[in-house]
């Protein structure tokens, strides 16, 4: 008896490694909004191919993420897909990646090595570069249309240690220094708000505190951009006077932009982005080529296109 | 260690601490920063921190910066109050900030708004019945969410005798975890007109203040509040006095859990949207106002009053970083020695008191 029992459990695992077929996913963390999208369309793809994926939270922690990709190493997954926590710390991912010679894809943050990625690994994002970039040349166009010429602006930044704050932020500048810019900014301040509602509303309040007039906030995501409509509201400044832009286009936003509040966001196809991140995964552990960095588009968002969106994130 | 000496529970008349009561140097400590601030705006930004210096507004005071000094630590505030008893008691709450995120979340749910612009919520939780509810319902929940996290928190410590530090780290990770399960990490918006009111504006501070008075009077003024200081103090010699130490602690606990939940719905309705990671951090923030207003993590000492005077020092610190413009990177790292510091501060003063 005991020995049908111990072949019958052998057998079971057996036939669970026979047909692993799994991808192993790490999350930077659940509780994101726009990393929920992105891990639904992983999920949604896998399932449309019949693929199992183990999909793990990292909770923010970059040691924790390094462990479970060992972890994913140790147990025979195909292909991993990981969404850094910290972008600048992807080099020991890459590594033990390629030593165990499982294929490895890196998914929405760039990571630090991305030019130096070894064979089987890639880089699924969108190109962080034309991110805030079209929303501020947008923003600079509505307020020349409006007949300014010169206008102060507050810059609100996610997370410092994000590689996608400080490039959102850079982008600001970028778009200046090249002169496309139909206006001249002044910005008054540049403080972080950690990608947070409730930060960008206390942030926002102690600067209208100051008096100061300004013209538009210029948010590195939608939630802050959220955040600041409030605290603007709240302090009885009509929504027609400013210009507030911010990048992701989720549903709050879009539901903000309905109402005539927020005027400018950009859309990251987050699930276009998983889905993107699964293939580049099942190729890679098929063997075949596939492109080291590959870019999913932004697309603008303002009030005239807003119907097109409603139903993506 | 000094009160020990002065007879059973620190219940004795201490002459030494009624001769300078322990917030006097609080609010001595929020009358320094607040004017340090004052000063370096004046010399090296040339504007003031405190006063109206606006031409077009007629008023001494800058209004807008005294408010959100204190409306963006109310919320924490909140749970503070609560935090306060429980380490006055003796014991310690790290579970606050996963409550509010998890209370959020089931709060909100039930406070969703049917229609969002013409469209049905996209963000809805349940199908039509749990749309625009009476705001009674959504808070009611949430409160009983805290409640039930409190008494589980309260009958640990008291029933299976775990260290309060155990239980409540336990209860923080459970509550953060189910936060996320809630939505699968989605966040939880758009909830009715009724369910905004009440975190619109200063409303968040009205209730901050009102249970403030609350339960400083409840702490002087009630059998409830001579016994948290009691046993807090020598939970042995209180016991043997016939305070009824377990029941007192899952109600201390309780009281923290509902408080906590109360400000998941304050914040959640601010803020008009729930997200998991909501309340990250709060439990420490709220434990370091307490410990700032003079409330003692060997317990048996401190005062809510300390507790507010503690929540605004964390507060004139915040706005007074961002009149500055000073880097963010700072901020973080001052905030921290001025934590530090003033528990340093107060031991040296506790010590020099005990000699004296």
């Amino acid at each position: 008896m005991k020995k049908c029992l111990f072949a019958a459990g052998f057998a079971a695992l057996m036939s669970t490694t026979a047909m692993a077929e799994g991808i192993g996913v790490t999350m930077a963390a659940f509780d994101d909004n726009f990393l929920t999208v992105l891990r639904n369309g992983i999920q949604s793809q896998a399932d449309a191919a019949g693929l199992s994926v183990q999909i793990e939270d990292a909770q923010n922690d970059v040691a924790k993420q390094l462990d479970q990709i060992n972890n994913f190493i140790a147990s025979g997954v195909d292909a991993i897909i990981v969404n850094p926590v910290d972008t600048s710390a992807t080099q020991a991912m890459s590594d033990a990646a390629a030593a165990a010679g499982v294929p490895l894809v890196y998914v929405n943050r760039q990571p630090i090595n991305v030019d130096t990625l070894p064979d089987g690994q890639a880089f699924v994002a969108s190109n962080e570069v034309d991110s805030s970039s079209q929303g501020f040349i947008e923003q600079c166009n509505q307020w020349a249309a409006a007949g300014k010429t010169e206008v102060s602006v507050y810059v609100m930044q996610g997370e410092l240690s994000n590689q996608a704050a400080v490039q959102r932020t850079q982008n600001y500048y970028d778009v200046m220094d090249a002169g496309k810019c139909a206006v001249k900014v002044n910005i008054i301040d540049q403080q972080t708000a950690n990608w947070s509602r409730d930060q960008a509303t206390s942030l926002m309040t102690n600067w209208l505190s100051t008096g100061a007039p300004f013209d538009g906030v210029l948010a590195n995501n939608d939630e802050m951009a959220l955040g600041a409509i409030q605290a603007i509201k709240a302090a009885g400044i009509g929504m027609d006077a400013v210009i507030v832009s911010g990048v992701d286009a989720t549903q709050d936003a879009l539901a903000s932009m309905q109402a005539g509040e927020l005027d400018i966001t950009v859309f990251q196809n987050a699930a276009a982005q998983g889905g993107g991140a699964l293939d580049a995964a099942v190729k890679l552990a098929a063997g075949e080529a596939v492109e080291k960095k590959v870019y999913i588009p932004f697309e603008l968002v303002t009030p005239a296109n807003i119907d097109g969106y409603l139903a993506k994130n | 260690m000094a009160q020990t000496s002065h007879g059973i529970g620190g219940l004795s008349y201490d002459p030494a601490k009624n001769s300078r009561p322990p917030e006097l140097n609080v609010l001595l400590a929020l009358v320094l920063i607040t004017t340090a601030f004052e000063l370096i705006g004046r010399l090296f930004m040339g504007d003031s921190f405190l006063f109206n210096t606006r031409e077009n507004v007629d008023a001494l005071f800058n209004w807008q910066r005294l408010n959100i000094i204190i409306l963006q630590v109310s919320i924490v505030g909140i749970i503070a109050l609560g935090v306060t008893q429980v380490i006055i008691s003796g014991g310690i709450d790290l579970s606050s900030g996963s409550i509010v995120g998890a209370t959020a979340m089931i709060t909100m749910s039930f406070a969703q708004t049917a229609i969002v612009n013409g469209n049905p919520n996209p963000k809805a939780i349940f199908g039509d019945w749990a749309m625009d509810l009476p705001v009674l319902v959504p808070v009611a929940v949430g409160l009983c969410c805290g409640l039930i996290a409190g008494l589980v928190n309260g009958a640990l410590i008291a029933y299976t005798r775990i260290p309060p530090f155990i239980a409540t780290l336990g209860m923080m990770v459970f509550a953060r975890g189910l936060s996320r399960w809630w939505s699968n990490g989605n966040p939880v918006s758009f909830p009715t007109e009724g369910y905004a009111v009440i975190g619109q504006g200063m409303m968040p501070v009205v209730i901050f203040v009102s249970l403030a008075v609350l339960f400083h009077l409840v702490l002087n003024h009630t059998k409830y509040g001579k016994h948290c200081y009691a046993i807090g103090s020598n939970e042995q010699a209180s016991r043997m006095s016939g305070i009824k130490v377990n029941n007192h602690k899952v109600l201390v606990y309780t009281i923290a859990g509902i408080l906590a939940a109360l400000a998941a719905v304050v914040v959640s309705s601010k803020n008009l949207t729930a997200q998991s990671g909501m309340g990250m951090m709060y439990e420490l923030d709220a434990i370091a106002m307490a410990v700032i207003g003079g409330v003692s993590l060997q317990g048996g000492r401190g005062s809510i009053l300390g507790t507010v005077l503690g929540a605004l020092i964390f507060g004139v610190i915040i706005s007074g970083f961002t009149f500055l413009k000073l880097d963010a990177y700072y901020q973080e790292m001052v905030k921290g020695v001025i934590i530090v510091g003033a528990v340093v501060l107060d031991q040296w003063r506790q010590k020099n008191r005990g000699r004296g």
